[in-house]
């Protein structure tokens, strides 16, 4: 039983972070997690079976939803664990590395990077905000009123195009204005692409999908803001949420 | 055993970390984890790093939803000749 090989997988990279936080917090398959140190850097990392993790097994695997979801729950929980006690920076999903000494040289090999990384989401949060848009006219017209003729159904369906040009033209105009101001109030800021409605669960079309970086200190400004340009705009719907650990933030420069 | 975080050591206050976080929906995890939450190179992933991945798991995912949604037109059909 004890012959299964095992990996490290690692959920994040924090700075001085008191073990003390991660207490009561387990990692996948209800593994322990475990720091992996360097200088005042510290790796939170857990046993996962190696053929699960592979490439071969992680490419069946995040094609399983039933494997996806609760692994991607996990994740965040321990990244939520480490976010709220030290500045932390998220790792993408599935980041294997054979053993201890492998994520340490990662560690050390990318020092610099990760340090950056951590000053820049140190005492932030991100906060999402998404503006969509009413749903669509063209889907308002009754069905139930058949056009009299072909001209007069070419020239219906010429109006609502264009009204539904307008309107998108509106909106995207509406979000490149809301994401100015939010840019202004935020550290950081980066646009998502926008979530199909099928998967987000939200009505219209999304026209941004955007992340902010936020100091804790301007979260409760940055919020208001946001629920005023809300208030502002009825035509439109703006979905916020927050605080969250910077997923969007902590990437290191890769040229 | 007790270690002073050496930020504090050097007399410098560390800015306030938020003390509460929000969860987080699973499309907006994967938006995150799967496409921008990069940070470091494992061993074995490598080649699958990119976007390319989260757009594979979204077309699923939407493949399975669209699948869905024929099955209950076909079922509303099915009402429709009935009645």
């Amino acid at each position: 039983m004890t012959d299964e090989q095992t990996a490290r997988y690692l959920y994040a990279v924090c700075r001085d972070l008191d073990p003390a936080a991660l207490d009561g917090v387990t990692g996948l398959r209800g593994r322990p997690l475990a720091l992996v140190h360097h200088q005042q850097l510290a790796a939170v990392v857990s046993d996962v079976p190696l053929a699960e993790f592979d490439e071969e097994g992680l490419r069946h695997n995040l094609e399983d939803l039933a494997w996806l979801e609760p692994t991607v729950r996990t994740h965040d929980e321990v990244i939520h664990a480490a976010a709220v006690a030290a500045p932390t920076a998220p790792l993408r999903l599935a980041t294997i590395c054979y053993d201890d000494d492998a994520v340490r040289a990662r560690l050390r090999e990318w020092y610099v990077a990760l340090m950056q990384a951590l000053d820049r989401v140190e005492g932030c949060a991100e906060w999402s905000v998404k503006l969509l848009t009413a749903p669509r006219a063209a889907e308002a017209v009754p069905a139930g009123a058949p056009a009299a003729s072909g001209a007069e159904y070419l020239r219906r369906k010429k109006a609502a195009a264009s009204q539904q040009t307008s309107q998108d033209d509106a909106a995207l105009e509406l979000a490149a204005r809301l994401h100015e101001e939010l840019h202004e109030l935020a550290a950081a800021s980066r646009q998502l692409a926008p979530q199909d409605p099928r998967l987000s669960g939200l009505r219209g079309t999304m026209v941004l999908n955007a992340a902010y970086l936020v100091r804790t200190e301007d979260a409760d400004a940055f919020a208001a803001r946001v629920d005023e340009l809300a208030a502002d705009h009825p035509e439109a719907v703006v979905d916020r949420r927050g605080p969250w650990p910077p997923y969007s933030f902590a990437m290191l420069e890769q040229r | 055993m007790t270690v002073a975080p050496s930020g504090t050591a050097a007399g410098v206050a560390p800015r306030q970390q938020p003390r509460d976080l929000a969860p987080v929906s699973l499309v907006d995890l994967l938006d995150r984890l799967l496409g921008t939450g990069v940070v470091l190179a494992g061993d074995v992933v490598v080649t699958l790093a990119g976007v390319d991945l989260v757009e594979i798991r979204l077309h699923l995912l939407i493949t399975s939803v669209r699948a869905e949604m024929e099955r209950e037109r076909e079922r509303e059909r099915e009402r429709g000749r009935q009645g």
